[in-house]
């Protein structure tokens, strides 16, 4: 709640920021649009028919909770529209002190009624954001360009961890490869927030990296890639494994076991006979804890698998996040030779000093939120644009 | 006892085998020790390098998961967590000390010393345990066995736990480690056992919720004095269950090395745990829960003993496989 208020906040500050820049596409979002007011007079009315009937459905509730902040906006708005003195009555009045008091007043709450329509866009903004996931799938996969590519795909990983603790996350790893000279071929983790599908949308896609890699010996620059792929995990999804269904596999398997034997193999596999899928680890001493941390593992692949095959659209996300890891469809170039990160989808998305970008905190926090508002505001302009006022439906 | 003689002589070898290195390496003020001494900040050996041909010699003296042991001892010379050590070694090496270190607790596994012991400290569930020569270790068994036991008791309310046999306090200590509504109590017939486990819960902070008797169980005198008329709701043991005619088929590493009393169970494996059953009856609460881990073959066999012998006492309520599929541990309730 408290991070959702800090990030109002920002966003409006935000928004001021980039006020003089609007896009094109958010040009549609402005509050003297005739559809956007039919827009809003039809989520206000949503919300009065929601509160007049809400009986026990806890989806209504949500919807309810959701529109309250636009419609208290707007109801807000209204009131003060109320409080202008029109024209025709401005006219009227003979006494030369009392129109010049009556036309101060009426300035007063033309700046009032502005800035009320800010409040009301952002709570639109907000609005605009319907995906809510209780945790997400974040991927890093290394792309073109071996070796270096491997070692620019752990740096991202630790940009990325550095930056799920920078927001205070919690995140459990469960796949991670590794190369010989300290490269990530992949990894896999499970980042349970909320918050995280919203902030992290934006990172899937294409990254690429230009500078002249440790590997190279005749000091070439090179281009390479590496991918972040986002899949979010909805809130009702579970993945349940029987006991019967495992094979556990250790050296301790076979014999008496107990206290009959003293062998330290701690490492343990898991075959999910169902699906035929093994997990491994021995990355602790114990054998409980390797066994825990296969298990989810295990988990981690079935819920991959699932999510996978039963919804082909989730599919086409990562595939269109991943691209098919070409260096030119990239959404973020790396350059070391300039001293430079660019994201491509906004207009002067360059910035500098890469070292302290990588390091996962305020930097990459600041273009992410840039991306977010950008995002939301297209996504806004375009719902507008997709809206029918349901009467016309009917008609 | 007849074993025990037997197995002398390979105790003294690998005893003698780590005296000899330690001696070697920080007591004798010899010249050799001096010249080591000047060249010691220059001599850096990358582990990959002193691991060489240890597997091999590893595999020969019959130690089985041998990249195992080698990145345990490894994490233990150079005191970082078993975890933290990258599989590959990249970027790690030895002083001439820590060398020295390792070569001598390798020679040691070599001689069949559990590697628990060798480097001193083994984790159980989410602790971590101080391991001492007579003090027996831990299996992996027995963490399924405490993990089902806490399961068992996560929601209930205020627990008192008797821990027949503690050792180094693994089973008692997880679970006051996992429960916090338990109060724990172990007997131990081991001294150096009892002062192992209070110095286990010393050093997890667990020792305010944590009392531990040295005591031998017998017939009618089954708890210390001061306890003789105390009742549990709660009496878990892992009692020694290896048949006395097994022990000639076990590794080295067992019968050379770990205490016979803490593994001996007599003819049928049982002496012990009959033993205890005779305790449950009087020191657990009508109601109350006895947990055992045993045997494979055990569960029916007290089933039965249960059904002749203590009607009306006690009533076997259920046993349960562990991973591997063998019926291993029982649940027992006082009437």
């Amino acid at each position: 709640m408290f991070t959702h208020k800090l990030f109002n906040l920002r966003c409006r500050s935000l928004m001021r920021k980039y006020a003089s820049q609007t896009s094109a596409a958010a040009s549609s979002v402005r509050l003297e649009n005739e559809k956007l007011q039919k827009y809003l007079e039809n989520l206000r009315g949503e919300y009065y028919a929601l509160r007049v009937n809400t009986a026990g459905n806890s989806h209504a509730y949500a919807r309810m909770a959701r529109l309250e902040g636009v419609v208290n906006a707007l109801e807000r708005q209204r009131a003060l529209e109320r409080n202008l003195t029109s024209k025709h009555d401005l006219d009227k009045e003979t006494d030369e002190d009392m129109r010049k008091l009556m036309e101060e007043e009426n300035e007063v709450y033309t700046d009032l009624i502005r800035k009320q329509e800010e409040v009301i866009l952002q709570e639109l903004l907000l609005l605009a954001d319907d995906e809510n996931y209780p945790a997400v799938i974040f991927e890093v996969n290394a792309g073109a360009g071996g070796q270096e590519a491997m070692l620019f795909a752990k740096e991202l990983y630790e940009m990325y961890t550095n930056y799920f603790e920078h927001m205070g996350w919690d995140f459990e790893e469960y796949a991670y490869e590794t190369t010989d000279i300290g490269g990530l071929r992949h990894a896999n983790i499970m980042v349970n927030d909320s918050q995280a599908y919203m902030w992290l949308c934006n990172e899937a896609g294409v990254h690429r990296v230009q500078r002249v890699p440790a590997t190279e010996k005749s000091g070439r620059m090179h281009t390479s890639t590496a991918s972040i792929t986002v899949i979010p995990r909805p809130a009702d999804f579970q993945i349940n494994i029987a006991e019967k269904d495992l094979k556990i596999e250790t050296k301790r398997a076979s014999g008496a076991g107990g206290q009959h034997v003293n062998t330290t193999d701690s490492a343990v596999r898991i075959v999910h006979l169902p699906t035929g899928l093994a997990v491994e680890s021995q990355s602790e001493r114990s054998q409980l804890k390797n066994r825990e941390l296969a298990l989810k593992r295990l988990q981690a692949k079935l819920l991959q698998q699932q999510l996978q095959s039963a919804e082909s659209s989730k599919q086409a996300t990562r595939k269109a996040q991943q691209g098919s890891l070409n260096r030119n469809e990239k959404i973020r170039t790396y350059n070391y030779v300039q001293d430079r990160v660019t994201d491509h989808r906004i207009q002067g998305g360059t910035l500098h000093n890469i070292s302290g970008f990588l390091e996962g905190g305020d930097q990459l926090s600041r273009l992410i939120e840039r991306l977010q508002l950008e995002q939301r505001k297209v996504k806004l302009a375009s719902l507008i644009e997709m809206w029918q006022p349901p009467s016309d439906v009917n008609n | 006892m007849m074993l025990k003689l037997l197995t002398k002589p390979m105790r003294c070898l690998a005893a003698a085998k780590l005296t000899r290195y330690a001696s070697s390496g920080s007591s004798q003020p010899s010249a050799e020790h001096a010249v080591t001494e000047t060249t010691k900040d220059e001599t850096v050996v990358p582990v990959t390098k002193a691991l060489d041909g240890w597997a091999g010699k590893l595999k020969e003296a019959g130690v089985e998961d041998t990249d195992f042991n080698l990145k345990c001892i490894v994490s233990h010379v150079l005191q970082r967590k078993f975890n933290t050590v990258p599989d590959n070694y990249a970027n790690v090496s030895f002083n001439s000390s820590q060398l020295r270190d390792f070569e001598r607790f390798c020679e040691a596994r070599c001689a069949r010393m559990p590697l628990q012991h060798i480097i001193g400290e083994w984790d159980f569930m989410d602790i971590t345990l101080k391991t001492a020569p007579t003090v027996f270790i831990p299996r992996p068994e027995t963490e399924e066995f405490v993990r089902r036991v806490i399961e068992e008791y996560r929601e209930s309310e205020h627990i008192d736990m008797l821990e027949v046999g503690c050792g180094s306090g693994a089973m008692s200590l997880s679970m006051l480690h996992a429960l916090p509504h338990v109060d724990a109590t172990g007997i131990e017939r081991s001294k150096a056992a009892t002062a192992l486990a209070w110095e286990n819960a010393k050093l997890l902070g667990l020792h305010q919720r944590f009392k531990v008797y040295n005591h031998t169980m017998e017939e009618n005198k089954y708890m210390p004095e001061e306890l003789k008329d105390k009742q549990y709701d709660l009496i878990i043991s892992n009692p020694p269950y290896v048949k006395t005619m097994e022990f000639q088929y076990l590794h080295p590493e067992v019968v050379v090395y770990e205490n016979i009393n803490a593994l001996d169970g007599g003819p049928d494996g049982l002496r012990v745990a009959r033993l205890v059953f005779d305790l449950a009856c009087v020191h657990l609460r009508p109601g109350g829960k006895l947990w055992l881990e045993l045997g494979n073959e055990h569960p029916p066999l007290v089933k039965t003993i249960m059904n002749l012998k203590y009607e009306g006492r006690l009533r076997f309520v259920d046993s349960y496989k562990d991973q591997y599929k063998r019926e291993r541990f029982v649940q027992i309730e006082k009437v």
